[in-house]
């Protein structure tokens, strides 16, 4: 297929008017059909039906329309990337993050984009996963790095980055500090620190207090309270096992890796990425997520204002 | 988590039995690829006969190859991520000497591997003309660490995420059902591999590419059993070399 017939489909289902779409590529209505036909003829069927004044797009049509938008997206972001750099443009990147998301795994691909797209500013948000989501819908965030979420729209890209496990972050004065795993029962009998807005909470319930709930003790929606919270030895904080933590904590794996959830990249289909985007969604979709897994304590290193953080 | 599954028709892999005690196939170097496919085509069980003369056949009439790039043309800009997640641009990749850019499916194809070990071999002799080479890839995700890892390869493997490069280059097709249907139950799930609920495959594809971005020698072939030999790419190279300076 060609990059032209995509762009007269992807004008005709825009506008879902032949005329306008020939006009919108600046080419003459035959040629559009024409370029349209071919694309049908290699793609193995109707994508549009065409009857009296009705144009439509088919079920083949509107299958693949969000992935030849995609491909003519990233296609063309190349050629925006080089007039940005002429024009010397800042190029803005929100990412969303949600809170059980730590900032430490999108430093390196920012540093990687931003070797290629010299004006790039980036902003972080955080928000709880179905807040990202109506934010990507807004446009007022371009990414967002989430982990389970119920009712994915359907307009959302949803692409998985990797699977982690849960471990239980506390104080080295712990009760249970010096346990090689946690079960579920010296769970059940101590307090656990709640993490407000919590994705992966119902998760947890189920697979630790399906029956009755656990003794929750103070609360945060920010990892770093509750750090500083078990820090001091109110509890113990069930986190994902990429997060940096304080020195001042030990993580314990918890009895049988019982939950483990995805890390996954939002973005919003059929809207045009800009060249920053499009670099961050290619390098996320590809680095070696393991790297942030394993090597517990080795991420301290990427947060200095941690490390001076009190014991 | 995902593994790179050995299918039917994968016969070729297997000769190496310790894929880490030493490179794969080292035997394998000295053959042409023509005389490797003839060994693989001997391996076809009948659905495999049948899905190859269906995609072959369907790919001639309708005439896919006609879009690709040729000689001559401009080739595109591209910005893709190698498969340790590392950005490399179309300018650096070009900039002290010719390219060498080879479209392929994919780890799990068969004729693929073996062209890859085959510029494996021919990589030094590529770089002794001033030559750089890297090969795309319609997969994401771990996979092309996998294929790197499980071949000993130290090429450029890059990831067309999202399948914009080959659409540039004009070797990008949708999978037709039939073959879809037969992949399927071979184990390949495209949809995992490329991040992409269609599948989308590009023809195989060798370019030689100027230092100024120029099109010296296009290799596109819809039947996906043939490449281009690695003698005739560095042929290319020399001939690129010879009448750019």
């Amino acid at each position: 297929m060609e990059l032209h017939q995509v762009r007269y489909f992807l004008a005709v289902a825009s506008t879902l008017n032949f005329t306008r779409a020939a006009e919108q590529c600046n080419v003459t209505q035959p040629a559009l059909t024409k370029g349209v036909q071919k694309l049908e003829q290699e793609l193995g069927g109707q994508l549009i039906y065409r009857e009296r004044q009705l144009t439509q797009l088919t079920d083949l049509g509107k299958e693949v329309l969000p992935m030849l938008e995609r491909t003519l997206a990233s296609a063309e972001a190349v050629h925006r990337r080089a007039q940005e750099f002429q024009r010397k443009e800042v190029a803005p990147l929100k990412i969303g993050l949600a809170p059980s998301i730590s900032a430490s795994l999108v430093l390196d691909p920012i540093a990687e984009i931003a070797k290629f797209v010299p004006g790039l500013h980036v902003e972080l948000r955080e928000g709880a996963a179905e807040k990202l989501v109506d934010l990507l819908l807004e446009g007022e965030i371009n990414a967002a790095m989430v982990g389970d979420v119920q009712d994915m729209p359907a307009r959302i890209d949803d692409w998985s980055l990797f699977e982690e496990r849960y471990v239980a972050v506390l104080a080295p004065t712990h009760q249970l500090a010096n346990r090689p795993s946690i079960g579920i029962d010296d769970l059940r009998e101590t307090v656990l620190l709640e993490r407000a807005e919590c994705d992966v909470a119902p998760k947890i319930q189920r697979s630790y207090f399906p029956d009755e709930p656990p003794h929750l003790g103070h609360c945060s929606g920010h990892d770093l309270h509750l750090q500083h919270m078990a820090a001091a030895g109110f509890g113990v904080i069930l986190a994902p096992e990429h997060m940096p933590r304080l020195p001042a904590l030990k993580t314990i794996p918890l009895e049988g890796d019982p939950v483990s959830r995805e890390v996954r990249l939002l973005a919003v289909q059929g809207r045009r990425y800009s060249p920053a985007l499009d670099a961050f969604v290619k390098v996320a979709r590809l680095r070696d997520w393991s790297v942030e897994v394993p090597g517990r304590g080795m991420l301290h290193a990427t947060l200095p204002e941690l490390a001076s953080a009190p014991a | 988590m995902t593994t790179t599954r050995t299918p039917a028709t994968n016969h070729f892999q297997p000769i190496d039995p310790q894929p880490d005690a030493s490179p794969p196939m080292p035997n394998q170097t000295d053959k042409t690829l023509a005389r490797i496919r003839t060994e693989l085509l001997t391996t076809f069980s009948a659905a495999d006969w049948e899905s190859y003369n269906h995609l072959v056949g369907w790919l001639r009439d309708t005439d896919v190859a006609s879009h690709a790039l040729k000689v001559g043309d401009d080739a595109p800009d591209f910005l893709l991520p190698d498969a340790d997640g590392r950005l490399q641009s179309f300018e650096q990749l070009r900039c002290n000497g010719p390219l060498v850019l080879s479209f392929f499916r994919g780890g799990w194809c068969p004729f693929c591997t073996a062209e890859l070990c085959a510029l494996q071999a021919a990589k030094d002799e590529f770089e002794s003309v001033g030559a750089s080479l890297a090969v795309v890839t319609p997969e994401t995700r771990d996979f092309p660490r996998q294929l790197k890892r499980g071949l000993g390869l130290d090429l450029k493997v890059l990831s067309d995420v999202d399948y914009g490069v080959a659409m540039s280059y004009g070797v990008l097709f949708r999978v037709p059902d039939e073959t879809r249907a037969h992949y399927s139950r071979l184990g390949f799930d495209f949809g995992a591999r490329h991040g992409s609920p269609v599948w989308m495959l590009p023809i195989p594809a060798t370019y030689v590419i100027d230092a100024g971005g120029r099109i010296r020698s296009a290799f596109v072939e819809p039947d996906f059993t043939i490449r281009e030999e690695p003698a005739q790419i560095l042929a290319s190279l020399r001939q690129a070399a010879s009448t750019c300076s």
